[in-house]
């Protein structure tokens, strides 16, 4: 399983604005914004199969969730339909839905946004 | 393991029928393939075509060697007495890979936790059925070999943009099952 620290460190927030010095009156006319990309979110879907007790299993297994919070999670799926578990850069993304696809979910990944 | 002759021989000969269906997949589609394996070959992109082809050729290989090798370890130690901790995490993923490919051809609704008193698929119900209760037990023994969870996880998960239930469609376009 890949390191969770890991995942941590591919968390990071985006920040919300830079804040402009007060001295600062005049702006460069090519301003380079950066644009924090937008995280991908990882989404699980309910399905009449899975079992309830495993998905909350394979929430805390590959996300390091509380039980609590796993358990949320996985009532969530059920009784709203779906849930988002996890969210990133796109790579990120993906490597999280090939490991619940591996664990027999119902995830998908989309752009937040 | 406490199991009858029956279970075992169940639990030996079962995996291999999925096995052979998974053998010459390839980078087939997730719509193209056959009902029993779609659960277990899902889609990562819904609205994205190039991305999904994409998404299966970098994935797909792993994903059905991870399914095979599960299912192949259940076989080869169905008769065992014991499990070491590897091998109860192979049954836990291969009895749920079974599941999902018997309940796809059962067509399993929500609601439905009992075999239906009339139906053309008994057998499978009941094995279906079967296999659920057997996950459960390994689940009870696995949760407790869980690791500590990792400080500050809980609080990555993103707040869920939908807010409250949907009442939507599922991703397949599927009407989410309504509740009681």
């Amino acid at each position: 399983m890949p390191s969770l620290q890991a995942r941590d460190r591919a968390m990071t927030g985006i920040p919300i604005g830079s804040t402009v010095a007060p001295t600062e009156v005049e702006r460069p006319e090519t301003h380079q914004v950066a644009v924090p990309e937008m995280p991908w979110l990882v989404i699980v879907w309910n399905d009449p199969i899975n079992l309830m007790t495993y998905v909350t299993y394979v929430f805390q297994k590959l996300f390091g969730y509380s039980r609590e919070k796993a358990h949320k999670l996985m009532l969530d799926v059920h009784y709203k339909g779906r849930a988002v578990v996890s969210s990133g850069p796109k790579e990120r993304a993906e490597l999280d839905v090939a490991r619940l696809h591996q664990h027999g979910l119902w995830a998908t990944m989309e752009h937040s946004g | 393991m406490r199991l009858g002759a029956e279970e075992r021989a169940l639990l030996t000969v079962l995996p291999g029928h999925l096995v052979s269906l998974l053998e010459g997949v390839g980078d087939t589609p997730p719509a193209d393939l056959p009902g029993a394996l779609r659960r277990l070959l899902p889609p990562a992109y819904t609205t994205d075509p190039d991305a999904e082809r994409a998404y299966v050729s970098m994935t797909r290989q792993d994903l059905v060697e991870h399914h095979r090798e599960s299912l192949e370890t259940m076989s080869v130690t169905a008769n065992a007495t014991w499990l070491d901790d590897e091998q109860i995490v192979a049954w836990l993923a291969a009895l749920n890979d079974l599941r999902l490919a018997l309940g796809s051809i059962l067509g399993v609704t929500e609601d439905e936790v009992e075999v239906p008193m009339v139906h053309t698929h008994q057998a499978e119900w009941i094995t279906y059925l079967y296999l659920g209760s057997l996950q459960s037990e390994l689940i009870d023994v696995l949760e407790r070999t869980l690791p500590d969870p990792v400080p500050g996880a809980d609080d990555l998960v993103p707040e869920d943009h939908w807010g409250e239930p949907p009442g939507g469609l599922r991703w397949d376009g599927t009407p989410q099952p309504r509740h009681r």
